[in-house]
């Protein structure tokens, strides 16, 4: 298939790239533009960890096509960095040991910052709800949870 | 997992769409959430030749309320979407709440109703809610329209009467009687992404005075081939005063017109508790 020149928008930044129309968003993420924090698990958008946000919201990037997301603000989890500085839900879930081997994390704490987002003091119910989507198999969940919550209660 | 590789098209209006689905037909399919799509073409299930995406056409993610004719849905408008919107809050919440049930955030951002109307699924947790409004599906191809029941859209599990020159367009949703309310009830299996085991929509209009039921119509998704409308169950209910023992018959009988393939017998028991909760708590609403 003829490759299709397109532009998209991570963390910011523009891109301009040459690709086939079948590729996803997550394989030109990590093949083309080196941003390999979204992870690839199930494939079948059961699993969340190639969760990234377009235009803020969380969607899964192995079923969203690049050529879908052109003329979107993509942000994946390098893109929470600030100068050099953790994102607090990064900071957190440090501070809480809310990760273990890491393959779910980015997806996680995008999710996690969109809830937040929408919602600053959610529940620990309506987080629960919100990340249904994004599994872990090492961690339990528990301190996943603890971590978010610090964040929504503004600690540091 | 690879997404085969295809001929891609973004069209900027229906009618460019019509004109691709009439050349290609069987060869090509349309992509609105694609939560759906992909995940069979991965699976190599469906491998169409062609892929034509709605998301650049204008409009097509629009909810359209009218105080006189009711809800009118587009092909792009997202689960989320109708979750947060204040015409389906407010005019069928059972719709909402039944559609914040489905999938994943992630999966409710990017999946559509009518993505998942067309997919067929007999698992559907928004065909039930939507069967006992009454939709209605605005089906177009290029040269015509036409406009089915919802029920009559469903003929076996992931099989619909949709042409493959045809799209749908628009879900209709009836405005609601006064003394009416509609309740989903569910169990789910305990996967990854709780696929529903057997749901229950019933929605309900009672007399302007008492408990006598005016109309009811009584939804279930995941017991039979397609979601299914328990009819005879209905007129058990339909002219009568609401009481226990009438509200429990018509949960036999709604369990006794289902068809369930597998786990036939726990199916068939929590159609019957899924059913009452639903009468339940939608005359609840009403009072």
């Amino acid at each position: 298939m003829k490759k299709q020149l397109i532009e998209l928008r991570v963390n910011g930044e523009s891109h301009e790239l040459a690709i086939e129309p079948q590729r996803t968003l997550l394989e030109v993420l990590r093949e083309d533009l080196g941003l390999t924090g979204a992870k690839e698990a199930c494939g079948t958008g059961e699993c969340g960890a190639c969760t990234v946000l377009i235009d803020g919201k969380p969607i899964l990037s192995c079923l969203t096509l690049a050529i879908e997301a052109q003329g979107k603000e993509i942000t994946t989890i390098e893109g929470l960095v600030k100068g050099g500085e953790l994102h607090p839900l990064q900071k957190a879930f440090i501070r809480y040991g809310a990760i273990q081997c890491g393959y779910c994390t980015s997806g996680m704490i995008l999710n996690a910052k969109s809830i937040l987002d929408e919602n600053p003091k959610p529940s620990r119910e309506e987080i629960l709800k919100g990340l249904e989507g994004n599994l872990c198999r090492c961690t339990g969940y528990n301190k996943i949870l603890d971590a978010i919550m610090a964040v929504s209660i503004g600690e540091e | 997992m690879r997404i085969p590789k295809f001929e891609y098209f973004s069209p900027s209006s229906i009618e460019e769409v019509c004109s691709l689905l009439y050349k290609y037909k069987n060869e090509a399919k349309l992509l609105a959430g694609g939560t759906d799509l992909f995940v069979k073409m991965k699976k190599k299930e469906v491998l169409p030749k062609y892929v034509i995406n709605l998301k650049g056409i204008e409009g097509l993610d629009r909810i359209q309320w009218e105080e006189s004719e009711g809800l009118r849905i587009g092909p792009l408008v997202t689960h989320d979407a109708i979750v947060h919107h204040p015409a389906v809050r407010g005019n069928y919440d059972f719709l909402a709440e039944t559609c914040f049930k489905i999938g994943t955030r992630q999966v409710r951002n990017m999946g559509t109703l009518v993505g998942n109307l067309c997919n067929a699924s007999p698992s559907s947790d928004a065909a039930s809610p939507l069967l006992v409004l009454d939709a209605k599906l605005k089906l177009i191809h290029l040269y015509g329209e036409r406009i089915v029941p919802l029920e009559e859209f469903f003929v076996g599990p992931f099989q619909t009467i949709l042409e493959p020159q045809e799209m749908v367009l628009e879900v209709q949703i009836p405005k609601t009687p006064p003394r009416s309310a509609g309740s989903y009830q569910y169990i789910h299996k305990a996967t990854s992404v709780g696929e529903t085991l057997v749901g229950a929509a019933v929605f309900l209009t009672l007399d302007s005075k008492d408990l006598t039921c005016r109309e009811a119509r009584i939804g279930l998704s995941s017991v039979a081939p397609t979601p299914i409308r328990a009819k005879v169950a209905e007129r058990v209910l339909n002219g009568k005063r609401l009481e226990e023992k009438v509200i429990k018959e018509a949960a036999q009988v709604a369990s006794e017109e289902t068809q369930p393939r597998s786990r036939a017998w726990y199916r068939r028991e929590m159609s019957k508790v899924l059913v009452e909760q639903a009468i339940l708590q939608a005359m609840e609403k009403i009072k």
